[in-house]
Parts: structure tokens; C-alpha cells; sequence
């Protein structure tokens, strides 16, 4: 039997969600004004948004690009962060590198690289892949350096090879840490694709918005944005599911800047 | 008025030491049980029905194998966790809160990592509203006593095991509380400090003989430094018996470790922790 | 070797290497001077912009709303952090919001915050706050729910009032946590200004870019891209001064 306390605890994101809600409609009702539609109105305005197909193609886009600028950061990040942590020279030779990549907002890179590469899908998967990279090559080199020396030898005695060590020992020990990594990649993969949509527009979610922006359109602009947060919050709770499945023997962990875990 | 419960095989009619105050009871601990809630329905008992009478001016070990409460019945004392039945009283008054007339001396030291040493010990005088300049005067005064002049403007990093505790006494003593509660308090300390600080305890606590209640899972610790060791049962945690210990005070440990009293009393509740049924490997 | 000389040189030696590097990519020929201009010429662009009050006006607006984002996000990210940590009742309302919140990239509101509220400081301030704040909120609340109990206890028998351990000891036990989460806060401060600067602005480092980009002027592209790096850079060390004065007593982690 569910007690009404846990019911509630379960609930609560969706009732913060409601409680989020109600205070724009009391916002927008009390600022009257015709750039702030209210909830309401923005809510009606996503079917039309959903049921167009020009953003259809528009969002099928952004979520494209998210895929492969991720899949491609997974592919490369994550091999590159483990040996970084197993091998001493390898770490030495990328760490200044990244340590000076790491402040600078990839997305701020957009103008320059649509100099270098135009403004269509490659310049904005190419800094989505460079802002997910990142978080994922420092938390597979975290927690390849992490792995217990003792592990190792073990495998090694049982006659493992080196890259058959990597793979089923340092992999697995280290996929907590790098699901971590993951998970801000994910984030930072999301606000990069908006961003980069805002900057080089032309396709894309972050270009629907700022297309109903310009036309005025004020509630397209509210229930894109409405469509957006939805993506984020969905993208999370997957991922998180997935993390939950694939690391069911490890401790929980503490994405300290991203939420309460 | 001490209690008097079963005592096996310890002295059978020894006498009451002479005491330095007269008899009154400082600390009344009345049916005391505490229940945990572990998760949902489960609940730990951890202490249970316990019954007993501290005087002023006494020190008492509470001594007992890992998990049996001692630690849990400090506390309640203290006033930071509230028993679930029953109630502690000190000086005739219901313990509700933690208080400056009950100062703890904890195991981890505790110490303010924000402060420095002299910060540290002037912490309580400053909390009742001791004026900086005297506080601070105080306070080297108190570092004196423990052995730590010239430590004042160190931060508890920078400090040993032992010396941290001896911040973490002179901190307590500096608000002058009537009880001292110490938790295990050298059990983190190599064995050649702990000594060193069972001696300097006793001699800071001969001077104005406060009433302590001192938990320890080590016999000879709680034999050498008590006048009374009550010896707990294992969870869930009751008192199996309080042992008198009649020894001559002050007590000099190269003297104590042989005289065979004080072995006999040592032997005596070892054995007596272990009839409490701790698994045996049966070759 | 002078250990406090050595740590200088240590934090120089990745500015240098990037340096070379970028020098070296243009004098091997990888990248033409047109896309990539040599660092040289962008620092002396940037020496020369320095004494304009153009460029000065545009740093100091950039400035504006990157503390006044910053400042917002840690009055309030301290606050309902340590407030959640302590009340339970806080704690149950704080933490759906957070969970739900935390996900949403918010730049997707700066079109909402640029109607609401126009397109010049207040809408920056608001983006940048709005995306500093979950990492100092979080760190604070982490920090101050994981402080040791002994501390509370000590302190609550040294005499001090339950009404006063908040600011006594929790707060001061959290302030390493505080402190991390406020340098991440700040990095992501540095990002969002200049990037809400790219999307829509009339003026500050960001929009300089997005001008320079407009009229190919590569090395004014770059010119701001430097600043805001440096001045991260800069705000960084003086945070870290900071945080090295105010942790003295703390064990290093």
C-alpha cells in the first residue's frame, strides 16, 4: 500500500509543474500585457505548433544534430578521457589543452566557426560535439584514473591484455563517473543546440522561437518554449532511467551542480 | 544514594570511597528506552529500560561492546537525542535540549575549522557574553592548562590527533559545565597519546572534580580513569551491572598496571562483556 | 624554487602553450590570416581598443550584467539553499521546483524575458541570474545538510540558541561547498552574458562580436572573444584569492 506521504513525495515534480504554471497565468493576468500572454494561451498554441509541419521538421533537425554531435562526442570522448587516466603521457600532452577549451562557451565559438565552415547542420553539430566533449572526457579521465590498481592486476593474472583490460575492467568501474559526465553532456548538448540555433539561424528550435519572435507571434514563442523545457525534462528523466539501469551496482552519485539526485 | 546493583564476582563489601563532595545526585537517568526508526515500519531498539544514578563529582565509565547504546545514552544525557520513553534529569530537572551545564567532548573532536585554536576555546565564553578582551585571556589560560601555549593562532588543521582533543577539553571546560560527556573520546588516538591523555584528564579533573560520564569500549581505560564503571549489555543495549571501583586516587598508571586489584577488576569485566554472548569461532 | 613563483608560472604555462599553438597554426599554414588572425594582432587591436571609451562602455556593460546576474544568483542561491537544508518544509517545496527547473536550458526563456522585459540590461541580468543560480543553490544546500552534526551539538552546548546555529555553523561549515558552487556559478555567468550579448543586444562584448562578424572583420571578432576570457580569467584568480582567505582553516580537499 502507497501512504499518502509517499504518493505525494512521487507527485511533487508534477505538482511543481501545476504550481509553476498557475503563477505565470496570475503574472501574465496581472501585467496585462500583449507580449506576456498567459499559460493558457501558450498551452493552446503548441498542438498548432506540433501539428505544423514545417517545425516538425525544424525540431526533427535540432533533435538530429543533438544526436549525432552527442554520439560522436560519446564515440571520441569517452576512449580519450579513459586513456588519459591509465596513461600518464597521454594526460600530460591533452590536459593543458582542454584546461584552456574548457571556460570558453562553445557556442560563442558559432560566428567563427560559421566563418571557417558556413551557418547549416555541420558548424552547429560541430559545437555541440565540442561542448559535450568536454564534461565527458574529464569524467572518463576521472574515473579511469579512479580504477583500483589491484583490479588490474588481477585481470592481468587471470591473462587479460591490455586493451582487454581497458575494456572489461577499466570500462565498467569507471561507467559511474562517466555517466556523470554524460548526464552534463546531455545538458550542456541541449542548451548548446538551442543557443547555436539562436545564434546562426536557420533552422531549428532555437530559430522557431526567435521566428515567432520577430513576428510577433507571442504565445508560438511561449509554447515553443513550453516545447523545449518539455524536451529538456523528458531527455533527463531518460537518461537518468538508462543511468539507472546500466550502473544498478554503484553508489548514488551526486551531480552536484545539476539537481537533486 | 549510588546505585548498587549486582556485582559478580567484583570485591563483595568494599566501602564507599570518601567523598570529596557530599552525596547528591547529579545526573538521574528513570526508565530510559530509545527507539530508532530505521526505514518504514522497522524500528532498532537500541537502549532498553535503562535505570541509573550519577552522583556529583563521580566519574563513571560506560563501557560495553560496539552498537549496545552507550554512545546513545551520552547523548540523551546530553540533551541532543530525545529518549523515546522515560526521562533524564540533571540536578532534578528534565534534560530537553543541550545546555552549557553538560559539556560534550566527542571522539571526531569536532573542533570549528573556521576558528582558530584560541577561537575555539573562547567560543562558549563568548556565547555567554564574555567580553573579547577577558575571553581571550581565558582562553590562553585554558591552553596553558591542556598544555598547548603558544598554539593559540594555529587552526585545528595544522594540529595532531591529541592536541586537537586537547582543544576540543579546553573548549568544553571554558564554559565551565558541570558534567562532562565524553564519547570515546581517545579512541581515535594512537595508543602512546591515549595514555598520556588518560593522565592529563585525571589531573585536570582532580582539580575541581567534575561529574563525568566517560563511554569507552576499552576495560583497562575505564578501570584506570573511574570510580564506577557501568557495564552495558549488547543491543538491545540495558545495564547488566555497575562496578565499584575501589582504587586509591590520584592513581599513577605504572603503579595501577601492577597492582592486582586493579588486573582483577580488569579480568573480572572482561569476562563479565563477555558472558553478554559475543559469537565465538568454535575451532 | 620559490613555491609561490612556481604556482604562477604553473597557471601561465597553459596561456602559453594556447598561444603557441594558435601562433604556430597560422605560421605553419594550417589556418589562412583571414579566418585566423595571429594572436599578435588581435593583442594589439586589443591594446588599441583599450583607450577607446567605445570599447570601454561596451566592457563596462557586459560588466553590469554580469555582476548584477552573478550577485542575484548567489544572494538567492545562498539563501534558499541554506533555508531548504534546515526546514524541512522549505526542503519539500525547494526540491521539486529544482528538479524540475534544473533540466530546462534556460536560454530557451530569453525570448520570453527579452518580452517581458526589453532588450536591454534587466533581460540579460535575469538570463545570466536565472542560470547561475542552480549551482550555487545546490552546492549550498549540499554543503549545509552535510555538515557534521558534532558541530551543531558542540555548539548548541557552548550556549548557542537554536535560532542562531544557521549563521554560527552552518553557514561557515558550508563555505567551502558555497565557494564551489560560486566559482561555477561565475564561469557559467561569464558564458551566458556574452552569449545573450550574441543572441540579441545593442551593445556589450558579445554583440561586438557578432558586429564584427557581420562586416568579416576577423580580428574584432576575436577581440572580444580575448576580453571575455581574460576577464573570466581575472574575476576567477580574484575568487579563488578569496576563497583561499576565507578557507584558511579548512583542510584542503
Amino acid at each position: 500500500m502507497i501512504t499518502p506521504r509517499a504518493l505525494l513525495e512521487k507527485s511533487a515534480p508534477l505538482l511543481a509543474c501545476i504550481g509553476l504554471l498557475c503563477v505565470w497565468q496570475v503574472a501574465s493576468l496581472t501585467l496585462q500585457t500583449e507580449s506576456f500572454p498567459t499559460a493558457l494561451e501558450a498551452i493552446r498554441a503548441i498542438p498548432s505548433i506540433l501539428g505544423d509541419k514545417e517545425s516538425l521538421v525544424n525540431i526533427g533537425a535540432s533533435i538530429r544534430r543533438m544526436a549525432i554531435g552527442l554520439s560522436l562526442a560519446v564515440l571520441f570522448a569517452i576512449p580519450l578521457g579513459l586513456m588519459m587516466g591509465r596513461i600518464k603521457g597521454v594526460a600530460s600532452f591533452f590536459n593543458p589543452l582542454l584546461m584552456i577549451i574548457y571556460p570558453v562557451p562553445k557556442a560563442a565559438l558559432m560566428p567563427i566557426i560559421m566563418l571557417w565552415l558556413g551557418v547549416g547542420d555541420v558548424s552547429k553539430t560541430l559545437v555541440i560535439f565540442l561542448g559535450v566533449s568536454l564534461p565527458i572526457i574529464y569524467h572518463s579521465f576521472q574515473g579511469g584514473k579512479a580504477v583500483e590498481e589491484k583490479m588490474l592486476w588481477s585481470g592481468a593474472a587471470m591473462g587479460l591484455s591490455a586493451p582487454q583490460r581497458m575494456w572489461r575492467i577499466v570500462l565498467p568501474s569507471a561507467l559511474p563517473e562517466i555517466l556523470t559526465g554524460c548526464r552534463t553532456g546531455l545538458v550542456l548538448a541541449l542548451i548548446t543546440m538551442v543557443t547555436s540555433e539562436m545564434i546562426a539561424r536557420q533552422s531549428g528550435a532555437g530559430n522557431i522561437l526567435f521566428n515567432a519572435l520577430d513576428m510577433a507571434q507571442y504565445d508560438t514563442v511561449f509554447a515553443m518554449i513550453m516545447v523545449i523545457g518539455a524536451m529538456g525534462i523528458l531527455f533527463d528523466a531518460a537518461f537518468e532511467k538508462l543511468r539507472g539501469r546500466l550502473v544498478r551496482w554503484s553508489k548514488p552519485q551526486h551531480d552536484m551542480p545539476l539537481s537533486f539526485s | 544514594m549510588s546505585v548498587v546493583s549486582l556485582r559478580s564476582d567484583a570485591q563483595a563489601g568494599s566501602e564507599p570511597l570518601p567523598a570529596l563532595k557530599p552525596a547528591s545526585a547529579m545526573i538521574e537517568i528513570d526508565h530510559v528506552s530509545q527507539r530508532f526508526q530505521t526505514s518504514g515500519r522497522q524500528s532498532h531498539l537500541a537502549l532498553s529500560d535503562i535505570n541509573l544514578t550519577i552522583d556529583d563529582g563521580a566519574f563513571v565509565s560506560i563501557l560495553g561492546p560496539s552498537g549496545c547504546g552507550k554512545s546513545t545514552l551520552l547523548y540523551i544525557v546530553g540533551g541532543f537525542v530525545q529518549p523515546s520513553d522515560g526521562a533524564a534529569k540533571v540536578k532534578g530537572k528534565v534534560i530537553t535540549g543541550p545546555g552549557p551545564d553538560r559539556g560534550p567532548v566527542f571522539q571526531e573532536f569536532a573542533l570549528f575549522p573556521w576558528k582558530n585554536v584560541l577561537g575555539n576555546v573562547m567560543y562558549g565564553l563568548r556565547q555567554q557574553g564574555v567580553k573579547k578582551a577577558e575571553a581571550e585571556a581565558r582562553g590562553r589560560k585554558l591552553l596553558e592548562m591542556v598544555g598547548l601555549k603558544g598554539y593559540e593562532n594555529f587552526y585545528p588543521k595544522e594540529l595532531s590527533g591529541g592536541m586537537k582533543q586537547r582543544v576540543a577539553i579546553a573548549r568544553t571546560l571554558a564554559y565551565n559545565p558541570a558534567v562532562l560527556l565524553m564519547d570515546e573520546p581517545f579512541g581515535a588516538l594512537d595508543a602512546h597519546t591515549r595514555t598520556r591523555l588518560q593522565n592529563d584528564l585525571l589531573t585536570i579533573w582532580e582539580r575541581d572534580r567534575k561529574t563525568v560520564l566517560f563511554v569507552t569500549h576499552s576495560v583497562e581505560e575505564a578501570v584506570f580513569l573511574s570510580d564506577k564503571v557501568v557495564v552495558m549489555t549488547r543491543s538491545p543495549g540495558s545495564i547488566k551491572v555497575v562496578v565499584d571501583i575501589d582504587l586509591p586516587r590520584p592513581r599513577k598508571r605504572a603503579e595501577l598496571l601492577l597492582d592486582p586489584r586493579y588486573q582483577k577488576y580488569v579480568v573480572d569485566i572482561e569476562k563479565l562483556i563477555d558472558d553478554t554472548g559475543e559469537d565465538e569461532i568454535h575451532a | 624554487m620559490n613555491p609561490a613563483l612556481n604556482k604562477v608560472l604553473l597557471g601561465i604555462t597553459p596561456i602559453a602553450l594556447f598561444l603557441a599553438l594558435w601562433q604556430s597554426l597560422i605560421s605553419f599554414g594550417y589556418a589562412p590570416v583571414t579566418m585566423l588572425p595571429p594572436p599578435g594582432a588581435v593583442f594589439l587591436r586589443l591594446g588599441q581598443q583599450l583607450f577607446t571609451s567605445d570599447f570601454l562602455h561596451e566592457i563596462a556593460a557586459t560588466l553590469v550584467r554580469l555582476f548584477g546576474g552573478f550577485g542575484i544568483a548567489v544572494v538567492l542561491g545562498v539563501t534558499i539553499g541554506l533555508a531548504a537544508a534546515v526546514s524541512p518544509g522549505i526542503n519539500a517545496v525547494v526540491k521539486p521546483l529544482v528538479r524540475v527547473m534544473a533540466p530546462i536550458p534556460k536560454v530557451a526563456l530569453y525570448p520570453a524575458l527579452l518580452l517581458i522585459l526589453g532588450f536591454d540590461h534587466a533581460s540579460k541580468i535575469t538570463l545570466v541570474a536565472a542560470d547561475a543560480l542552480f549551482p550555487i543553490l545546490l552546492s549550498t544546500y549540499y554543503g549545509a545538510a552535510m555538515v557534521e552534526q558534532k558541530l551543531i551539538w558542540s555548539a548548541m552546548a557552548a550556549g548557542t540558541p537554536r535560532s542562531q546555529i544557521l549563521f554560527k555553523v552552518v553557514l561557515p561549515a558550508a563555505m567551502p561547498s558555497i565557494l564551489t558552487g560560486c566559482r561555477i556559478g561565475l564561469v557559467i555567468s561569464c558564458i551566458v552574458v556574452f552569449l545573450a550579448e550574441m543572441i540579441t543586444s545593442t551593445d556589450g562584448l558579445g554583440h561586438m562580436l557578432v558586429q564584427a562578424a557581420r562586416t568579416f572583420q576577423t580580428v574584432d571578432m576575436f577581440v572580444p572573444l580575448i576580453t571575455i576570457s581574460m576577464l573570466g580569467l581575472i574575476l576567477n584568480s580574484l575568487l579563488h584569492g578569496l576563497r583561499t582567505y576565507l578557507l584558511r582553516g579548512f583542510p584542503e580537499v
